[in-house]
Parts: C-alpha cells; structure tokens; sequence
C-alpha cells in the first residue's frame, strides 16, 4: 500500500490505526429551517453520533399564519380559501372535509352529484398528493427521473382540475350544501384519458423503484414503526396502514358515496418506509378505479342544495330580483347561518385522518375550528422513528410521512 | 273576586243556549294571562298580543308597529293563530290586545305561509338596491326574508316605478321605490314631532310617501323617520353613500349637542365617526334625537388639535406632548404663585375631565376661583333640544361646589385678563360663547389651551396641548336635570390627543401632585367621592352590559346595540391604556 | 356500540363523568371532570379499547366559567366506535396531561398550552409549539386581538454546541 505521492511507508501499526474505531463526539446538527431535503420550513436539532442519529428535536411553526384565528374572523364560507391553503397539494380534500363538518352542523345532506363530484375531485388529487410523494421518495435518493415522470402525471392531473376550478392547487371547490361548478363539457373523456396516462407512469415508477435493489435496500427496514406504537401515536392514513392497521375512514365510516364504491384498502406489515411507499402506490390504483367507479355512477343533477340559506342563489336571481340579492347579500356580508353547537368530523385524506373540530355559536362566523391535520402524529413520532438511523436515512423518513406544513403549521 | 262570579254563572247560563261563551274569570287578578306558543304569559289588561310575545322572549315580525306610535296595522306581517279570533282567521298581533285564556300560536304553517305571502308581496315592486342601499346590513326586508321567506322571486312583469331619490328636507331623502308603505313616519310626525309634513299620496301600488306641496319636510326631528323606516326609503342625506353599516362598530355615547344629553349609539370604522343613533332611555329622550344633535358628531372628525404645540403664531413649534406639559407647567407656576392666574373650565368636557383640573388647579395652582365656559346658547324647544349647546355645565357647577371653588363666568375672566389682573390663563377645553371672549383672553400672557378642535383660542395658546372628544374617552356628563349619565369610549384618542384629565393630571404630575390615573374610572374612583351625593345613585360601572366590551367581537350576540356585528374587533378593556394602543394598532 | 362506552363510563365513574349526551351527527360525547381526567382516559384505553386519541383540542368560551374546554376526540381501532370527552378547564387551572395514556396527546398538549395558555401538569415537554418562546400572550384566546402586534425580541444566544455558530472570534 504505498503511496506513490510522497512514498511515505506506512507501517503495520499504522494499518492498526486504520482499522481502529473512529473516536466519534456527540454532535449537535441544525437541519432547517431552510433547508432542501425538508419540503417547507422544519428545523431538525439532530443530535449525532458518528453518522447515527441518537436524538432528534422538531422545531415547528415557521408557517404558522394564524389559520384557526383567521377563520374565527371570517364568515362560514370565506374559510375555504384558507381551507385550499392546508394540503396544498390536495386542496379540494381540505375543502371538502371542512365542507362535510360545516354540514354535519347544519344537518344539511347534499345533493347525489354533489357527492360524486366531491369523491371524484377528491380522488384526483389523492392522487396528486401520492405522486408527489412517491415521486419525491425517489428524489430523496437521488434518482430524479422519478419526481420528473411524476410531475408530470401529476401535472395532467392538475390540468383536469384547473379545467373545472380555474386553479391548480387552491381549488376553492366545495360549498356548503355542494359545489361551486359542475364538470365542463368532454371533462369526463379528457379525465379518463388522463387517468389512463398516469396509470402508464405510474406503472413505470412501480417497475422502477418497486423491486429496485437499491431502492428498497435503503427503504426497508427504515423509520419503522410497531403497530401498537402507530396506534398510540394516532397515526391514520397510509402511514398507519403500512404498519399493518387497516384503518381507513372511507371503509370504517363511510362517508359521501364511499359505500357504493368497490375499492381495497391496501395493509403494509412491517411499518417501514419502504412499507409506506407501496401503501402509496398501490393507494394510487385504488383512487383510479374509485374515480372510474364514479364516472359510471354518476348522474347529471344538481350539484348545490337550494335552500338560501346555505347556498348562494344562482346569478340571474341575485342580479335580476330582490330576493337573490337579498339572500345573497345576507350570506355574504353576515355569513350563513349554522346552527348553535359543536361536532368533529373527519375524512380520509391523502395521509390520514382530516379532522375539524366546529364550534358554532349560531352566528354567521365560525366561535372555533379546530384542524387535525393528519401529519401531526407522525411528526410527532419522527424522533422515534428515526433514533438509530442514519442521518441519511431521515430524509427519507421524513418524506415518507409526507409533512405537509401548511396544514400542520396551520 | 272569582268566587262572587263563579255561582252567578251557571245560573245564567241554561237560557241562551247559542251565543259565545262568558269570558272565563281571571286567573291572575288585574293581570290577563294567556298562553302564547304553549307558554304562559301574564300581562296587564290592553297588552298587545306582540308586546307579550315579547315578554316571554317569542319574536312575532313586523313592520309597522312602533311602540312610541299608533297602531296602524297595515303591513299585515304580524298576523298570528288566535283561539278568540273570529271565523278563525288570522290576527295582527301589534293590534290584538291579549285576552284571558286566549291561546296565541305564532309558528304554525298558516301563519308561516302568511308571512311567506305578505313578504313576497312586499317584495314585488322593491327595486333590486341591497348593493347601494344605505339600508343593507339593518333592512328588516333582508333580516325577515332570511328568516322568514326565503324563496325566489315569480315576479314576470316590470316593477312600478317610482321617485328614487326625493329630497323631502334638508336631513331626509326619501326613495319611494324602496317604501313599504308602513306609514311609520307618517305617525311619527303627526304623532310625536307635532308637525304633520309627511303624508301618502295617490293610491293602490301607485301610492308613495311625500310631502305637501311646497312644504318641505323642515321639522328639527325630521331625523328619527330614517331611523324608524324599517327599509331604505327614507335615509339619512348626511349618511347617505358615506360608510356600510355592517363594517361599522357602535359605542353607548350620550349627545353632546346640548344640555339635554340624549343617549346615543357612536357609529364608527376606522378611528372615524360616522353618525350618532339615538339610544332608548325612557327618563330622557324616549328614543328620539333631534336633527342638530345628529349632525353634532362632526367635530370628533375635522379640525381636530393632534399634536402639541409651543408658541404663538410664526414661532409655534410642534413639540412632544410630555415637553409641552413641562414647558406648561413652568409657565403657569410663577403666575399661580403671584395670583395671576385663571383656570377656565369647559362645560363640554366631561365630568372626569372637570374633576381632574380642578383638582389640579386646587392644589398644585392654590386656585381658589375657577370660570366656565361654553358654546353659545342656541334655540330651545319645549320637546328635547335645550338652548344650552353644552353637555356638562351642571357638572362644573357639581365639581365647583364640590371642591370649593367659586365659579364665575368667562366674561369676568376675559375682564380680568383686559385689566392685566390675570396674566395666565390655563383653559381645559377651548369652547367659547364668541370670539369676542377668546380675542380678550388671548391677551393673556400664558394660555394653556387644551383643545379638541382648531378655534380662535387654540390658535393663540401659547402652549397647545391635543384633547380628546368623547368619542376616545370614557367619561360622564350631567346633564341639566342633574342626571349622570356615562358614555364608553369608541376608539383611542387619534395622533397624539388625550383625554382632558390625562392632560390635567399630567400637568399635576409635572407641578408635583401624586396623583396618576389610568383610566377615567381610576380618576372618579379617586376623586368622584368628593361630589358627595350630588349624583344620586350614579354608579359608573352601570352602563349596562359593560362586560360585552370585551374581547374581539366578530359574533352576533356580541355588540351592544344587538345587531350583527360586521368587520369588529375591540381589545381587553382591562390592560392599561398603552397597553391596549400598543396592540391594536396595526403600524 | 360507542353509547354503551360512554353508559359504562358513566357508570363507572359517576362523579366523574357527567352529563353525557349524543352530539350533532351521533356523536357520543360526556363531559369529565378535570381533575379526572388521567383516570377516565387510562380506563377507556385499557378496559374499553380506546387506543387511539386522534384529536385533542381547546375551546375559549370567553365570558363562561370555567372558561377554557379541552376537548378529547377518541377512536377505538378495535371497535371502530369514538368517544368526545369535554373537560372544562379554568382560567389558571391545570389540566392533567395524558401524554401517559397516549403518547400522541404530547403535542396537542402543548398546542392547548400554546395557543390558549392552558397550563398542562405532568406533560413530559411542556413548550410552545408553533410560536416561539417570546411569544406574548396566546393567540387563540377570544381576548386576543385579531389585529395584534408582538414585540420585537432580541435575538437569542447561541449556545455553544459542538462546532456550531458562535462568536466571531472562534476560529
């Protein structure tokens, strides 16, 4: 072993040097707030061993805007643009979620199309919101072609619904009592088509990744967590099914047209992160045929209920006669009026449960809206999940929960 | 006396056999009780039907009821299921006076539809406004069509067209295409205005409000139609177009127009005020104002003093508030000591303002005579206006005698000041009869002004300090029967304006008193005692509900006039007042 | 199934657990008394199933006393039922921390301590979560203005950590 460089001879003791333990020092890594590999604005305090994490301190709130305290201000409707701002990257599953407690409030039951358009949209950006993930997991470690073949998809996606809201992520779709559009002429034709060309990618990331030496190499094994641990944590969504708990909201308390829909529920079993990544993919076949399933079920209809006193009067009415723009007039400057009272409600979102714990005090403005948003569990197991790790292994650990801070952060 | 009745009545029975049946014997004596949606009311005889729905808290609509006012019962919109009715029809509820053992229903699908028909009707020839209504956000069309109608127009002929802004008066504008026709205004003044210029003319859906001919609707109490119009016809010429109602946010104030001191609600957004509403109190204005008073609120907004200011004239200097009191008190202090020096007290500031200065004046200045001052006298009427034009002069005369002072007039001063007997003048509140006065005071060697607004004394202090109305304080005034009555402050003081006995007590502080108040409740906590029972019961806490003060409003229940609340929100009201500035402020 | 939960409840800790009622939707819901809390919670996780706190959250009913609620939105993976526990909470009261009953209470916890100044007794890390230490009052509270402004603070020391910033001296 000689080096040709300044032909030093290296003895047999400094061999014993080489292959001796590496006296290594606790040290303390600030990750973020700026910080690529955390999607948002996340601090990590990792504390280090070597290259192994032995503890980890989230510091969060960099994107705290005050969401609760500004829906507390703004009449019932006004919240679904702030709703569109949680997930951003599934907005319409916020709008609905939100739109399905303000009902429960009003014992308001929304018209047949209403629900099918709401699980169709909501569906859609499911998938937008999985292959997101499923493309950034590829990212993580280092293979970009993923997160471009998913962009994509996802961006054909986005297409679809920007046709039918006007915009790519803050939807603003869902109304009290249904929804603000119905589906524009050929929509359904464009969608199926769609949905035929992400099926295509996202075979081809499954093929890629999926039995992907390497790929499942630095997933398996990673950032698990036990059942009972997910359990106690309060995991939901596919986090909490790749440990082999098949709890999910559209099967456990079937919402919208949920129980008229053939679909499975994909259960992991070692709680990993590679584990949560076939959730995910395999989440992303199911959501098609949901949104397939849809397509055939659905009948033309009205998509909003007609009572004034939840749902704006058509245009026509408020432009043209005193009453449309006397209801108008009172749902938008005071707010529709829900009745006194308190309920949660929750949904299946892209990654768990989507809670929205309302408070009404018969006003036209929300007393209280408490947001469960689904990662909060998860970030709150991370530092377990990825004691031992390695520092390399966080970052896709932490993708694999996909923290969203928009609506963690609130 | 039911059990005299009792016997006579089967006795008397069997021979009519037909006819209705002997009212039952009172349950309650002297009272009438009847069941009102299965609840039971008990009222006194001649109650109407919708005053004691009320009492148990069942709200029956309507229109043109006032109960200030006569009956019309001509919107229909309060028709109820009553058993006594005859052939079973519906009855209007603001006319029906409630009988014994009479059983009211207000929520059954006969009285529902009804209310469903008289508002589809109302509604057929209103024009399409709510957008540039003035009315929108306190129309009770808009509040009873919500609750009580709800459905779309089958309205498919054009609507009747009718004058869309007629300017009645000089206060009033009247749009008949928005009237209802409930002739409230008509009966309020025949009724209470005692000037009968408003009438309807023509007929059927061609008729409308209007005045006579050639006589315009000129009465000083032309004002409160707008305020009883339940719909946007008659509207407010001074508020018209200026502010959306449901933005706005209310404070409990009291009229500063005259001695009277009618209650008021202070409308304001943004630091401005927008209108004064007369506020209900039975023992002073009933719920009336007159048109003077309403237009009283401009002060508060133009003109304003904001900054203190050193120096007369060319040499006046824009200085800090607090170097302005230093440089007031150094100036007053020697002429205390010589016996120069007059403190002139406003009646326009408010009793805690009056009782800080004289304190002040007491002790730090060793004055033993204190002068008043004030708007001129104005016209006087023999319903509500009072031709003393200020809201507190009786509370100089209380904080005077309470703190044994002579009072004399301003005149006396302006004489003394002539006669070079007076050098300094120190004036809490810079309202003057004429300009007359403030020219002679002004010849005064020091004058400490504080002021509200911009006038002829103001421009010739030698040292200006910015006052606050009493729209940015809290505060009492008296009024000239000797009533005590509160108002709440609205917003806090703009630009660098306190209120008169912050400014007072400062200047105290800088002649070396130990008083230091936080709040204007601090300073009649501490000095109110002196006034002895000279204010009755008063109590300064009992402006009613003060706890709803509170918080940040955005809810409905929560604003002190009860209606909804728009874009409002108000601050703790128990944190010290810079405190409070600091936080809400924006920037 | 979930109403026999909150019958065995009642049962079980009759001075407890009061007032319990179906909520909007069927929700099975009871209001505890604070001080019980732990017990309840430990109760229905062990005996009744309820392994699962999704949501836990507060409510400033300003002008109420006691003024503060927190609210416990439990699920039961086993029996798929959920339970709403209300606990009144007042103004400087401590509620007890069930962080020992799940663990994901943790950080909802901190956010009741956070965002409504409810102070949590027993919790293992008992910080603000989302606004940062110097915080002034708490935003959530009804009295806090909607318009408010925070002081501006200084900015704080760095600790010496191994290798990390510190003063410019250091090599």
């Amino acid at each position: 072993m000689a080096s040709p460089t300044n032909g030093t001879p290296t003895g047999p003791e400094k061999t014993d040097e080489l292959l001796a333990p590496l006296p290594t020092k606790r040290m303390v890594l600030n990750m973020g707030p700026s910080h690529p590999a955390t999607h948002g604005v996340t601090k990590f305090l990792v504390e280090l061993d070597g290259e192994t994490v032995t503890d980890l301190r989230i510091d969060i709130g960099f994107l705290h805007r005050g969401f609760e305290k500004s829906c507390e201000s703004s009449t019932w409707t006004q919240v679904f643009p702030y709703t569109d701002r949680l997930n951003y990257v599934s907005s319409i599953m916020n709008n609905v979620g939100y739109a399905l407690a303000v009902e429960k409030l009003c014992k308001l039951d929304v018209p047949e199309r209403a629900k099918y358009l709401r699980v169709v949209t909501s569906e859609l950006h499911r998938i937008c919101d999985h292959l997101t993930l499923v493309g950034a997991q590829g990212l993580e470690l280092g293979a970009m072609t993923i997160v471009i073949f998913a962009v994509e998809a996802r961006d054909l996606v986005w297409d679809r619904l920007t046709e039918l809201c006007g915009a790519r992520l803050t939807s603003n779709y869902a109304r009290i009592g249904g929804v603000a559009r119905d589906l524009p002429e050929g929509w359904i034709e464009k969608a199926l088509k769609t949905l035929d060309r992400v099926a295509e990618v996202r075979d081809e990331i499954d093929a890629l990744l999926s039995r992907n030496r390497i790929f499942a190499d630095r997933l398996r094994g990673v950032g698990a967590i036990s059942r009972a641990d997910a359990i106690d944590y309060g995991f939901t969504g596919p986090c909490l099914r790749a440990t082999g708990e098949p709890y999910d909201v559209r099967k456990a308390q079937p919402y919208l047209v949920y129980d008229r829909i053939d679909f499975d529920v994909p259960v992991g079993s070692n709680g990993d992160t590679f584990d949560r990544f076939l959730m995910r993919v395999e989440e992303l076949r199911q959501s098609d045929r949901i949104v397939r399933q849809c397509f055939q079920q659905m009948a033309p209809g009205e998509i909003i209920v007609e009572d004034f006193r939840y749902a704006l009067p058509p245009k026509p009415l408020v432009y043209g006669t005193i009453e449309g723009v006397m209801a108008h007039f009172k749902q938008i400057m005071e707010g529709i009026k829900v009745p006194a009272g308190e309920a949660y409600s929750y949904t299946e979102a892209a990654n768990g449960e989507l809670g929205f714990y309302l408070v009404s005090d018969g006003g036209g403005r929300p007393y209280k809206i408490g947001l469960r948003a689904p990662v909060w569990p998860m970030l709150t197991a991370l530092p377990q999940m990825t004691k031992g790790a390695l520092l390399a292994d966080l970052v896709p650990v932490y993708d694999s929960i996909n923290y969203i801070a928009g609506e963690v952060e609130q | 006396m039911s059990d005299e009745k009792k016997p006579q009545a089967p006795a008397a029975a069997p021979p009519k056999p037909a006819g209705p049946p002997p009212p039952p014997p009172p349950r309650n004596p002297g009272f009438v009780t009847a069941t009102v949606d299965g609840r039971e009311v008990v009222v006194k005889p001649g109650t109407t039907v919708i005053e004691a729905a009320k009492s148990v808290g069942i709200e029956i609509p309507y229109y043109c009821y006032h109960k200030r006012l006569s009956i019309a019962a001509n919107c229909r919109m309060c028709l109820v299921e009553m058993s006594n009715a005859p052939m079973g029809k519906l009855m209007p509820a603001c006319q029906m006076p409630v009988a014994e053992g009479v059983t009211v229903k207000t929520d059954t699908p006969r009285v529902r539809d009804q209310q469903r028909a008289v508002l589809e009707f109302l509604l057929l020839n209103h024009p399409v406004d709510c957008s540039i209504c003035d009315q929108a956000g306190e129309c009770k069309l808009q509040d009873y069509y919500m609750k009580y109608d709800r459905q779309p127009s089958r309205l498919d002929v054009p609507k009747v067209a009718k004058g869309k802004r007629v300017q009645l008066g000089p206060t009033v504008t009247l749009d008949q295409e928005r009237c209802i026709l409930c002739t409230r205004c008509v009966r309020f003044m025949r009724e209470v205005a005692k000037a009968p210029q408003l009438g309807v003319a023509e007929r059927g859906n061609e008729s409308f409000i209007t005045t006579f001919p050639g006589q315009p609707l000129d009465s000083p109490y032309a004002g409160n139609v707008v305020d009883i119009c339940p719909v946007g016809a008659l509207t407010s010429t001074d508020f018209r177009f200026r502010g959306r109602v449901w933005f706005m946010s209310s404070a409990r104030s009291v009229c500063t127009g005259c001695a009277r001191g009618c209650n008021t609600f202070l409308d304001y957004l943004n630091d401005v005020t927008y209108r004064y509403r007369p506020r209900e109190n039975d023992a002073v204005n009933q719920e009336w104002m007159c048109d003077f008073g309403r237009v009283s609120y401009k002060h508060l907004n133009k003109d304003r003093v904001l900054v203190a200011r050193e120096g007369r004239g060319a040499a006046a200097a824009f200085e800090g508030r607090a170097s302005a009191i230093a440089a007031a008190a150094r100036a007053l202090e020697p002429h205390a000591k010589a016996g120069a020096l007059g403190v002139l007290l406003s009646a326009a500031a408010s009793l805690e303002d009056l009782l800080a200065a004289a304190t002040v004046a007491k002790e730090a200045l060793a004055a033993r005579e204190v002068f008043v001052a004030g708007r001129a006298d104005g016209w006087q009427d023999d319903f509500l206006k009072r031709a003393d034009q200020n809201p507190n002069r009786k509370g100089v005369e209380l904080v005077a005698q309470a703190l044994g002072l002579a009072l004399r007039p301003v005149a006396d001063l302006a004489a003394a000041v002539g006669a070079g007997k007076v050098k300094a003048v120190w004036a809490v509140g810079a309202e003057t009869p004429d300009e007359v006065v403030a020219a002679k005071l002004e010849a005064a060697e020091v004058l400490v002004v504080q002021a509200v607004n911009e006038n002829h004394l103001a421009r010739h202090a030698t040292v200006l300090l910015p006052g606050a109305p009493h729209s940015e304080a809290d505060g009492t005034f008296v009024n000239f029967e000797g009533r005590a009555q509160r108002f709440e402050l609205a917003y806090f003081p703009r630009g660098d304006a306190r209120p008169h006995w912050a400014l007072a007590a400062e200047l105290g502080a800088a002649l070396g008193l130990p008083y230091r108040f936080a709040s204007a409740r601090d300073v009649f906590a501490a000095l109110g005692g002196r006034l002895g029972a000279a204010l009755g019961d008063f109590a300064w806490d009992a402006l009613p509900s003060a706890g709803k003060r509170f918080g940040l409003v955005p809810l409905a229940a929560g604003t002190v006039d009860g209606r909804l609340a728009g874009n409002r929100d108000r601050v703790p009201a128990e944190t010290g007042e810079d405190y409070r500035r600091a936080i809400a402020r924006t920037s | 199934m979930s109403k026999h939960v909150i019958d065995a409840l009642a049962e079980r800790f009759p001075e407890a657990v009061y007032d319990p009622y179906v909520g909007v939707g069927g929700d099975d819901c009871a209001f505890v008394r604070r001080e019980r809390i732990v017990e309840v919670c430990r109760a229905l996780k062990q005996d009744l199933g309820f392994d699962m706190a999704p949501y836990v959250t507060a409510v400033d009913y300003l002008g109420q006393t006691p003024r503060f609620e927190v609210v416990y939105n439990l699920y039961s993976t086993k029996a798929n039922a959920r339970v709403r526990l209300r606990v009144k909470v007042g103004e400087g009261e401590e509620l007890p921390s069930v962080t020992s009953v799940w663990r994901g209470a943790n950080w909802f916890e901190r956010y009741c301590f956070d965002m409504y100044g409810i102070p949590v007794s027993g919790h293992p890390d008992l910080r603000r979560l989302l606004t940062y230490d110097e915080f002034v009052g708490h935003p959530l509270r009804k009295d806090y203005p909607l318009r408010g402004r925070q002081p501006l603070v200084p900015e704080r020391e760095v600790h010496d950590i191994f290798r990390g910033p510190g003063p410019a001296t250091r090599d």
